[in-house]
């Protein structure tokens, strides 16, 4: 696939320490518009990490992220209208348990769109739809299973309209019978196009869906590749390692 | 300032002990004393109570709550009342406000005490009574063998706590002319007249201070019983912990 | 001493009025220290909440003093200590103006505030910290974050305290006769004191006591069943 159009994200030198200990070394690395790009690597790698300096989540030490041109940790950015450009997944999906699942989706919309609140159900209605769970509307987070809750937050991140969709491991938390149902609900995503950047331990997806894989290992970003040469003949020792021990299991 | 000093000087060994040795006992001496009365003589009836909350005896279970609803929903200053018109009464002959006050103290103290007891034998892993049980031991003797001491163990920092609020329960005993520190300093500020706020002031200091102290106590005992009892445990020290039981009893 | 038991006797001459009076007054301070201490309550418990190291200070200071100091002393220095600092023209306007009532319920407003705020601490740092990232992953502001996700479930798991403080307020009125204020306490003993029917007249005060406070109770109980949150 040719992605002849300026990145949608970019990395340049990105390095973060938690104190002593660097967490994140020098990352440099581009997300284009409509790609999948899929970040794996053993625990402890640093992925969840670099996904969360995306948005904010987390802060980095040097060099620069840039969404769509502008630099995201610059300190002029309006951080809050900036994130509700940038859909986030999380690993535990953390709904709101005091808002049904409708409210949950609005929230957004309706406080920081100002949209109104007959527009927003409607939409919410839509998106609920997609994700197979319509019936659910009025119903509470914690009357659903983790699939349902986890497909609603997908909900939640897609009500904004966002041009790119992070996924923080988002069926690790799951119980096996419930990762399929999710995995649908992304691929589908993947398929009609959204830019979309996950870590996932989830090889399958990776090889349906991803456009590349990127292997973190320690921190740094070690091989960047097109799943198809990454999965059969990896470069690198460490992705060579890391592949043979999810083979053995 | 210098007239709170003064006052220290003059007044000092009176809010301290009262006029012993030339008198009766008095001021922070008596407070000390009759919250450490009241806390120990109501515990063992506190740790009754809560058994007896516990049974599956209605006979036994309704006095309880009972008691624990009326210690909570009248205000101390009734209690006193009550004890102060009843127990001469009941034995024949007056009582001194000392040992009125140490009356309703354990009696209001046993309901609370009874309610902390309470949550920490229910917050005691089931396995524990169980294996017991599985062993042979008896009801009373799996109480008194393995869930009380673990479960006292435990309680020990809402124990400390409790006993903050009796010592600012004792405040009320001013009003049946218990000679305890309160008193004393009204007594200081009637022969004053002119320095009521350095008074009161001094008095404020010596329950903070008496009473922080304490606090810290629990709260620094909190962590390491906490910290040595990790795992399974955590829950029976949330549940009775000074942060979730509530020193405002009396306030 | 006359063993039986007449509860007539209360009903005459002045007794009714000063038993109801009693009550009402009651009500008043426990109205106006509740409304106190909530609003108080709740800005310091934001205060300690922000990053401004000045602000938690403050507010663990004013926490400790309130809850290690007995509410009867904390009365008796306002009432008796803080008047005799201000210049005299203050204090004559105080005393011509029923300062016994408004520094009784400042007293316990400004005491259970302390509570109040520990209270709603405790439930804020049992949401975590996942709920807040959420909604500021959303785009929520700060503020929008914590007024829609945060305080709306800390409300929740505090309930049970704040209805357990506000039982203990309630109590407390009782203190203010210490200093003079005619509310139920006082008028039990005014009452006991003229008519020698010790017993009829605190078994009267004991039940409205008892019974208010189970109200108090059972609106705690009923609230937190309605707001509870909605899980298998």
């Amino acid at each position: 696939m040719n992605f002849s159009k300026k990145p949608l994200i970019t990395f340049r030198d990105v390095s973060k320490w938690y104190g002593e200990y660097r967490a994140l070394s020098s990352i440099s690395a581009d997300v284009h518009k409509g790609e999948v790009v899929v970040v794996c690597g053993p625990s402890g790698s640093g992925k969840s990490t670099l996904i969360r300096t995306v948005n904010r989540l987390e802060e980095i030490q040097s060099g620069a992220i840039h969404f769509d041109g502008k630099d995201v940790h610059a300190s002029s950015v309006d951080i809050n209208k900036f994130r509700s450009q940038v859909g986030f997944v999380f690993q535990s999906f953390n709904l709101f348990p005091h808002l049904s699942v409708a409210q949950n989706i609005m929230l957004g919309p309706v406080n920081v769109r100002k949209q109104r609140r007959a527009e927003a159900r409607t939409r919410a209605l839509e998106l609920l739809d997609r994700v197979g769970l319509a019936s659910k509307v009025d119903a509470f987070p914690g009357q659903l299973s983790g699939g349902q809750q986890q497909r609603v937050a997908i909900a939640r991140a897609l009500a904004m309209d966002p041009p790119v969709m992070l996924f923080d491991e988002p069926t690790s938390a799951l119980d096996p019978e419930m990762v399929g149902e999710v995995l649908q609900v992304m691929k589908s995503l993947a398929r009609d196009g959204m830019t979309m950047m996950c870590v996932t331990h989830e090889m399958n997806f990776a090889r349906e869906v991803a456009n590349r894989v990127w292997f973190m290992d320690q921190g740094s970003l070690v091989e960047v590749g097109v799943p198809d040469e990454f999965f059969s003949k990896p470069t690198s020792e460490r992705a060579r390692k890391f592949l043979s021990d999810l083979r053995t299991h | 300032m210098d007239s709170i000093l003064l006052i220290l000087r003059d007044y000092g060994t009176l809010l301290l002990v009262g006029q012993y040795p030339n008198g009766p006992l008095g001021g922070l001496a008596v407070t000390l004393l009759l919250s450490l009365l009241g806390l120990t003589l109501a515990f063992p009836i506190g740790v009754v109570m809560a058994l007896a909350r516990l049974s599956p005896f209605r006979w036994l279970r309704w006095p309880a709550i009972a008691l624990v609803y009326v210690a909570r929903g009248v205000p101390l200053l009734m209690f006193i009342f009550w004890v102060y018109f009843f127990v001469p009464l009941l034995i024949g002959r007056t009582v001194t406000g000392f040992t009125t006050m140490v009356v309703t103290l354990v009696i209001y103290q046993a309901a609370y005490l009874s309610e902390i007891v309470r949550s920490g034998i229910e917050g005691m892993p089931k396995g524990q009574a169980e294996a017991a049980r599985a062993l042979g031991l008896s009801y009373i003797q799996t109480m008194r063998r393995v869930i009380l001491p673990q479960a006292l163990y435990n309680m020990i920092p809402a124990l400390v706590s409790q006993f903050v609020s009796t010592i600012k329960e004792t405040s009320l005993g001013y009003v049946i002319s218990v000679n305890e520190v309160t008193f004393a300093a009204m007594q200081i500020n009637s022969s004053l007249m002119t320095q009521p706020f350095q008074v009161y002031f001094i008095l404020a200091a010596i329950y903070f201070c008496l009473c922080f102290s304490l606090t810290q106590l629990a709260r620094f005992l909190e962590g390491r019983i906490t910290s040595r009892r990790e795992g399974s445990r955590q829950s029976v020290v949330a549940v009775v912990s000074p942060s979730t039981t509530t020193t405002a009893t009396a306030a | 001493m006359d063993h039986r038991l007449d509860f007539s006797v209360l009903l005459r001459g002045d007794y009714p009025k000063w038993i109801l009076d009693g009550v009402i007054t009651m009500f008043e301070l426990t109205l106006a220290a509740w409304l106190l201490a909530m609003a108080l309550g709740t800005m310091l418990a934001v205060a300690r909440m922000s990053n401004v190291r000045i602000a938690k200070i403050a507010v663990a200071i004013y926490v400790e003093y309130h809850q290690n100091v007995p509410m009867l002393v904390q009365v008796f220095l306002w009432y008796f200590g803080i008047p005799a600092l201000l210049p005299l023209p203050w204090q004559q306007w105080i005393n011509a103006h029923n300062s016994a009532f408004v520094l009784a319920f400042i007293a316990a407003g400004l005491c259970m505030a302390a509570y109040v705020s520990e209270g709603l601490r405790g439930g804020i740092r049992s949401i975590p910290k996942s709920q807040l990232e959420a909604a500021r992953a959303i785009g929520l502001s700060y503020l929008q974050a914590a007024r829609l996700v945060v305080v709306p479930q800390a409300l929740r798991i505090a309930l049970p305290t704040l209805v357990s403080y506000t039982v203990l307020l309630f109590k407390n009125t009782s203190l203010a006769m210490a200093i003079g204020v005619a509310e139920l306490t006082y008028a039990t003993r005014e009452i006991e004191s003229q008519s020698f029917r010790t017993v009829e007249i605190y078994l009267l005060s004991t039940v409205i006591y008892l019974g208010f406070s189970m109200v108090i109770m059972k609106a705690g109980t009923f609230l937190e069943g309605r707001y509870r949150i909605r899980a298998r």
